[in-house]
């Protein structure tokens, strides 16, 4: 891949009932000059940078807070990667991971569209001596 | 980071800026003809340039990462760092890289957001809503 060509992973958060066979035949439907590969998370996408990137801009409406993407170091197909050429993927507990997250992002997305203003929550922290002290003499008296 | 993350890169692109990710090092990297045998493809070139991130008392596999990384430190402009994110092994999974990364975002005195990775929906809603605060704020 040189500079002008781009591979991208479009991953389609678990809760749209946007499917990748319909991604995929929306991407068909650009006419543009990529390569497309459907796979289980939504579908990976080949070709020059502009390209692409019109490819991305245009499956998000179609579901724009549900469908994510982010590039991809290894070409489509590529031999190293593939799971039927016992390719290892490495990268795939983190997009399992990361997958079962977007429903909780959507979340966020909407609450952002909407602005709304989320307060922090404190995490819980180490009990203080003072505190704990104070609990032992409720607790034994 | 994490570098690689799909959630960070997604935000970042759809709120308007540039995100500079692993993968564009590696794409680099496995796919440049001249580079000999990829995958495995550690030039003398990235191990010159991980020692400029690292010292030489270092271990191998941080500086590895840092010829990678360090590039996209320089390259950077502002930096967002999700905490205690799980997925902290694979091609990310050496924490102590990350404890540099960290000391050489903060050493660069670019603005930096740190949010806890989230759990449940409010702090996903919380981090999802600092992140576009972040970022437009960079505008």
């Amino acid at each position: 891949m040189n500079e002008k060509n781009e591979t991208r992973m479009i991953v389609i958060a678990p809760s749209s009932e946007i499917t990748p066979d319909q991604v995929v035949r929306f991407l068909h439907s650009l006419g543009k000059n990529i390569a497309i590969k459907e796979t289980c998370y939504g579908a990976m996408i080949e070709g020059k940078k502009e390209d692409v990137q019109l490819a991305v801009r245009e499956v998000r409406k179609l579901d724009p807070n549900r469908i994510y993407s982010k590039l991809r170091g290894f070409p489509v197909g590529d031999q190293r990667r593939c799971r039927a050429l016992h390719g290892s993927r490495p990268g795939f507990t983190q997009l399992e991971k990361e997958w079962e997250m977007l429903s909780l992002i959507e979340k966020g997305l909407r609450a952002a569209e909407k602005n709304e203003r989320i307060a922090e929550k404190k995490k819980k922290g180490k009990l203080s001596m003072d505190d704990f002290k104070r609990i032992v003499k409720e607790v034994i008296g | 980071m994490p570098p690689n993350s799909l959630i960070l890169f997604d935000l970042v692109e759809r709120f308007g800026h540039e995100p500079l990710s692993a993968m564009k090092a590696i794409a680099e990297r496995v796919t440049d003809l001249e580079i000999d045998s990829p995958p495995i493809n550690v030039t003398s070139e990235d191990v010159k340039k991980g020692l400029k991130y690292a010292g030489i008392e270092v271990p191998s596999g941080i500086r590895g990462r840092l010829a990678l990384w360090g590039p996209l430190i320089d390259e950077a402009e502002a930096a967002i760092i999700m905490e205690d994110a799980p997925y902290y092994f694979g091609c990310v999974g050496c924490h102590r890289t990350n404890e540099m990364v960290k000391y050489l975002l903060r050493k660069k005195g670019i603005p930096i957001l740190e949010i806890p990775y989230p759990t449940n929906e409010e702090e996903a809603k919380f981090m999802v809503t600092k992140i576009k605060e972040f970022l437009e704020g960079l505008k």
